[in-house]
């Protein structure tokens, strides 16, 4: 970030009240006063008091109370007796910031010496970053530069990785984490890739295999798996608000939203393109090569939450305009557009029209009042395919006007369909579709903009987004949010040597995993040897010099205690299956009966992805261990550590029975309670107990069966009910709960 | 006191690992099981937004746990807050508006210029005075229906707010607006506010119970105490209001007490000995911790709603024991033993499912209120009574009324029910902080739309939060890029009810 003050008083000191050089250097002085302290308020378009200064001649004009300068006269005008009082600049957020003694006086002296403005110069809100707020010259609205991959004597940089890594790592004097040891390795890397951990068998044949291309083998037979693209689509899931009913008081199922969910999973096994994986869920309908598939992707469009009986269905539309810009911002772009619907964004450099030359994309889909049989949704006619989806109902809708403070009743002027100008270089309004199309072809033109090669945002934020849940932390930590209120990127050199190569690689996402995950810095431990020192530097592991350590999610803890249990169904993609819900959590629904149907148990043994999801009843397993809202797109979970969580894995019958199964499952494998115990900690933990734990674990076992027989005398049952305590005890463990 | 994610605040030296401070800081796992448990939001003095220095140094206020009592930004008596929620939408012009008027206008229309969407498209009947008559109470003489004689006699204690608005008609989405402000889901409730700002008294009870009515939830479920995009650690607890009244609060039968202890002494033995490994892994040591929090709550939820040790005086007073005010009866009661345990924020539903399983008087009014007041109406002056008794209604802020209210029209010759009506509607606070015995603002002659001094969803939020000593554009969540309210860019505290 720019500080104008900075640049303000070496101007100050360079040329005290050299009045030449102040109206030679007016940008960096008055200029940058102005643009950093005024121009937010009186600005062009609604300005303050009626007063707008971003021009000379607006200045000379004046406001509403009257002449602002009189050039030549700093005492006689209301300009600087304004700044002189300290009445300006206003108090913004709660906080007020007076101007320097030296900024006023700055001022003055500009006035003075006849308050010069250079020739056409017009001060633009959003030219640059200030204190306060972005720029177009934020950095994630820059061009994406080909950073050179810094090579280090005596550094591990084979790995590009690595070489960024150990740059940062070794400025701050830090040095990297050990390599962990294979097996949190193994499980680290299945959990990352497929979401699911390691059977015994894998870990075994990992720990035989000495050849130098162990890693790469299992990175590639894991990228490769079917499961590669159920573990992704959930993450993809979480940024597209999936869920499969409408919300509010029917709550109503979208059919075939599990058709979206497939897609997902499809898009990821077969490493489509991330540019066309953008494009088909923006206007799959609009693609030349549209089909059922295309179609099915603009499902991320229709699966948000619909209200089939909103106040007024006309002031509606725009709630779902909202929801549209807001889902399609935030996925691919990591921008918070919808703040511009009331207003200019108070942070970033989005205007409120850029808010609706966006929301225009969406404005000639199925928004506004219709049967409600439909769902908010085009027909299967309009649609051409009888899937969830979205298509527009005309070429050319009806002009889009800004809403002043979002409010329906005060239209203001009507926009120019457009992409958002806040990419200074990649300015794009959108033309009309030539004669013959029935679709105003406004997403296709928008999907167009974000999957520009060029486009600064677009493929840092999906190479954050892979970072992220291979590392723990994004490059940059706010992966949703790459304007002024999120973090700066730790490594800007990475996060864009990563992006461009994503880019001029076709966009496959699978080459990037398997070179964050083959890197060095990937295989580092959690521990640290002198961690403490490190902390003392980087306490937050910006710069990673050790792992960070990860609970599981909700979906990797249940579908890792069926694998466990020996249940989990690994079949691929359909429709979902609705989890058992106790009675008591139903009792939260309105509709009793009828309202929720568990599926068979049979089904129930799928993994979590395939987990039928209704916003009005989240399966409180997933929701407890912080499973995301299914309203608006989050790119980063939540990890808490509450009570209930471990009620939940005490107490809930469902954990009870994959307990049970689990112990079943160690009973048969043989006779024997020290191998059953050996059996237990390979499937639950990966490594086999060492002495200490098989004592303590016998100790368990006879505690518990003296407990059993002491109420009922059936040794069987007792010794099932021993062992299932055991397995439940090992399901709760933080050692099955977290990766190392 | 605020409690911000702002990344802005994120340069404290261990933010993202706080935990680890307390860890080196030689609070060890003690201190954690003492401090509670911490998850990943930060605790942040709003006023010191500006501090970025990357030398700022952990203070002990910084180092608490989520739920861990907070100073509020103003002093207050309120500690806890009961709301009693009027599932379906009670009449205003027939319990806490009288109406006059509309007996000279009986049997005409309203008036044309009144526009008004019809919810649902149903027919349209005439205007229609009250089902019942009204009296005045107390010394205040407040004026109150026949369908509440027992509350009447709090009359003196009740600030009725005539002239409450809200921006829908249709029951799914006005619930979720009493309860998150907008009437779209997805937002924190008001509840997850309370204990997202103030924390709670008691972590071995959850500081944000929901009791639901036995007919079932309301419409639209749980978005309704969601804790929108907070963590879930601020969502309601759903409440059953016998025996375990927590969801997995206790095991099969298979598995006692003792079993449970024994499996709970074998999990700390395994995690003790994975952490003695991973030095500085306080992460794990306050998971390790929860469960010590699980044990704890699992003796102390039930018997949060054992009655057996309440007199039968008290029983008696509540109706616990007898039809039609057994189970509101039980769950009044339920809430003052919370209200004594610490819990910051009660919510009791009065109605669930639909239609007139709710106070959704369609068909009759007078069936329909007659049955939902008579259910209602001596638990909540019991309720009343015995908090005032206990003194605890020093500390305790108690709300009463539903999404919206209803039309001063009937809905035909022989449906003497009335349709929604957002445009006001009645509502009425008692307790710590509130004048009794007033009434503030008011709907037109019809009781169709609030005209005078009128109280948008926001401004009553705005009010309980500050009664909670909150102000209300100061209690902000960062999400998505932007500072969130619970009321949004609005809200004004009606102040003409504070104490």
């Amino acid at each position: 970030m720019i500080d104008s003050r900075v640049v303000v008083s070496v101007c100050i000191a360079i040329s005290s009240v050299a009045a030449m050089a102040l109206s030679a250097d007016f940008d960096a002085s008055v200029g940058s006063l102005l643009l950093t302290r005024c121009v937010s308020c009186h600005h062009a378009g609604d300005p303050s008091g009626e007063l707008d200064l971003t021009r000379h001649e607006t200045l000379l004009r004046g406001g509403a109370s009257g002449q602002a300068i009189t050039p030549g006269n700093a005492d006689e005008s209301l300009l600087f007796q304004h700044i002189a009082s300290g009445e300006m600049p206003k108090e913004e957020g709660g906080h007020k910031d007076p101007l320097l003694k030296e900024e006023i006086e700055l001022f003055r002296t500009w006035i003075d010496t006849g308050a010069h403005w250079p020739e056409g110069r017009v001060l633009d809100l959003f030219e640059r970053t200030t204190p306060r707020r972005a720029g177009r010259d934020w950095w994630s609205l820059k061009a994406v530069h080909a950073s050179p991959i810094p090579s280090l004597p005596g550094a591990a940089t084979a790995n590009p990785i690595d070489a960024f890594i150990s740059l940062h790592l070794r400025e701050r004097g830090l040095v990297p984490a050990p390599k962990a040891d294979p097996r949190t390795l193994l499980r680290r890397l299945s959990f990352d890739l497929i979401g699911l951990p390691p059977s015994p068998l894998e870990l075994d044949e990992f720990l035989a295999d000495a050849s130098p291309n162990a890693w790469e083998h299992l990175v590639d037979r894991l990228l490769a798996s079917p499961h590669y693209g159920e573990r992704w689509a959930r993450h993809w899931l979480d940024i597209a608000r999936f869920a499969e009913t409408n919300g509010y008081e029917r709550d109503a199922e979208k059919p075939g939203a599990w058709k979206y969910r497939d897609w997902v999973v499809n898009a990821f096994n077969s490493d489509m393109p991330f540019d066309r994986f953008v494009r088909e869920q923006i206007a799959g309908d609009e693609v030349p090569d549209r089909n059922e598939s295309t179609v099915i992707a603009t499902g991320f469009l229709r699966i948000g939450t619909w209200d089939d009986e909103p106040n007024d269905p006309k002031e509606y539309q725009y709630e779902r305009l909202e929801d549209m810009v807001h889902a399609t911002s935030t996925a691919f772009l990591g921008l918070s557009i919808k703040c511009a619907r009331c207003h200019d964004h108070k942070f970033d450099p989005i205007l409120h029209s850029d808010y609706y030359r966006f929301a225009s994309a969406f404005w000639a889909g199925p928004i506004g009042p219709r049967a409600s049989q439909w769902l908010g949704g085009p027909t299967k006619e309009e649609l051409g395919f009888d899937v969830l989806g979205w298509t527009d109902l005309s070429a050319i809708p009806s002009p889009l006007h800004v809403l002043a403070k979002g409010d329906v009743s005060r239209p203001l002027g009507a926009v120019q369909a457009g992409a958002p100008m806040c990419v200074a270089y990649l300015q794009k309004d959108f033309d009309a579709p030539p004669q013959g199309f029935s679709t105003s072809r406004r997403r296709l033109q928008l999907a167009e903009w974000i999957t520009d090669p060029k486009h600064p945002l677009t493929s840092r934020v999906i190479v954050n987004r892979l970072w992220q849940h291979h590392f723990g932390e994004g490059l940059v930590r706010t992966p949703d949010n790459f304007g002024f209120l999120g973090r700066k990127p730790t490594h800007p050199d990475l996060l864009d040597w990563l992006a461009h190569r994503l880019v001029s690689q076709g966009w496959h996402l699978k080459q990037l995993h398997k070179l964050m995950v083959m890197s060095e810095t990937y295989q580092q431990s959690s521990l640290h040897p002198d961690a403490l020192a490190c902390a003392s530097v980087d306490a937050e592991n910006n710069f990673v010099w050790r792992a960070n350590r990860r609970r599981l999610d909700a979906e990797s803890i249940r579908d890792a205690m069926l694998v466990t249990s020996g249940q989990l169904d690994l079949h691929l993609g359909g429709p979902s299956f609705r989890a058992p819900i106790s009675d008591e959590a139903l009792e939260g629904l309105s509709m009793k009966s009828g309202a929720y149907q568990a599926s068979p148990l049979e089904a129930s043994r799928r993994r979590s992805l395939y987990m039928f999801t209704k916003r009005g009843l989240i399966v409180p397993l997933m929701t407890t261990f912080d499973m995301c809202d299914t309203t608006t797109p989050t790119g980063r979970r939540d990890v808490s550590t509450v009570a209930l969580q471990a009620l939940v894995l005490l107490n809930n019958p469902w954990v009870h029975q994959q307990s049970r199964s689990f112990a079943m499952r160690i009973l048969a494998e043989s006779k024997d309670n020290s191998s059953r115990i050996d059996a237990a900690w390979r499937l639950a933990l990966g490594y086999m107990p060492d002495d200490s734990q098989h004592k303590a674990a016998q100790e368990h076992l006879a505690v518990q069966r003296s407990r059993i027989m002491d109420r009922s005398p059936d040794t069987a049952e007792a010794e099932i009910l021993s062992w299932t305590s055991l397995c439940q005890v090992l399901f709760n463990t933080n050692e099955f709960l977290y990766v190392d | 006191m605020n409690v911000s994610r702002d990344p802005r605040n994120q340069h404290f030296p261990c933010s993202i690992t706080r935990r680890e401070c307390l860890w080196d800081m030689g609070a060890g796992f003690a201190g954690l099981a003492l401090a509670g448990l911490l998850d990943h939001v930060d605790h942040v003095d709003h006023d010191q937004f500006t501090i970025q220095g990357p030398n700022r140094r952990a203070n002990a206020a910084e180092l608490q746990s989520t739920l861990s009592p907070r100073k509020p930004h103003f002093h207050t008596p309120v500690r806890s807050v009961v709301f009693l929620m009027m599932n379906g939408g009670p009449s205003h012009v027939d319990t806490f508006d009288p109406k006059p008027e509309l007996i000279r206008y009986a049997g005409q229309p309203l008036p044309s210029e009144k526009k008004f969407i019809n919810s649902g498209g149903r027919s349209m009947g005439l205007l229609t005075p009250s089902v019942r008559p009204f009296r005045r109470y107390g010394e205040s003489g407040l004026e109150i229906s026949d369908f509440y004689p027992h509350l009447s006699r709090h009359a003196d204690k009740l600030a009725v707010i005539r002239s409450c608005h809200t921006d829908t008609h249709a029951h799914g989405s006005a619930l979720v607006q009493m309860n998150t402000g907008k009437p779209i889901i997805g937002r924190p409730s008001l509840g997850s506010w309370a204990v997202y700002g103030l924390g709670t008294e008691n972590e071995n009870m959850p500081g944000y119970v929901v009791m639901l009515d036995k007919r079932g939830g309301p419409i639209g479920g749980q978005p309704n105490w969601s804790s929108g995009f907070m963590p879930a650690t601020f969502q309601g607890t759903l409440f059953r209001p016998a025996g375990n009244p927590i969801l997995d609060l206790s095991g099969p039968a298979s598995f006692d007490r003792a079993m449970q202890r024994e499996q709970l002494d074998f999990l700390a033995e395994l995690n003790h000995r994975h952490l003695s490994s991973r030095p500085g892994g306080s992460e794990l040591a306050a998971r390790a911790a929860s469960y010590e929090l699980a044990f704890r709550m699992q003796a102390e939820a039930p018997e949060a709603v054992d009655l057996s040790r309440e007199t039968m005086a008290t029983r008696e007073a509540y109706g616990v024991d007898r039809e039609p005010t057994a189970e509101y009866g039980r769950n009044c009661l339920i809430a003052r033993r919370l209200v004594e345990r610490g819990v910051r924020f009660i919510q009791l539903y009065s109605g669930g499912g639909h239609l007139e399983e709710t106070w959704d008087a369609h068909e009759s009014v007078e069936k329909n209120h007659g049955r939902h007041a008579g259910e209602t109406d001596q638990p909540i002056a019991a309720l009343l009574t015995d908090l005032e008794q206990r003194g605890l209604l020093e500390s305790t802020l108690v709300l009463w009324g539903g999404e919206f209210g209803r039309m001063p029209f009937s809905e035909g010759l022989d449906k003497p029910g009335r349709n929604h009506n957002p445009y006001g509607f009645s509502m009425w606070l008692a307790g710590a902080g509130v004048k009794g015995g007033i009434s503030y603002g008011a709907t037109d002659d019809f009781g169709f739309e609030a005209v005078e001094n009128r109280v948008h969803v926001h401004d009553l939020h705005a009010t309980i939060l500050h009664l909670m000593g909150i102000d209300h554009t100061r209690l902000t969540y960062f999400h998505q890029g932007r500072d969130e309210r619970l009321t949004d860019v609005y809200g004004t505290v009606v102040q003409d009810i504070l104490a």
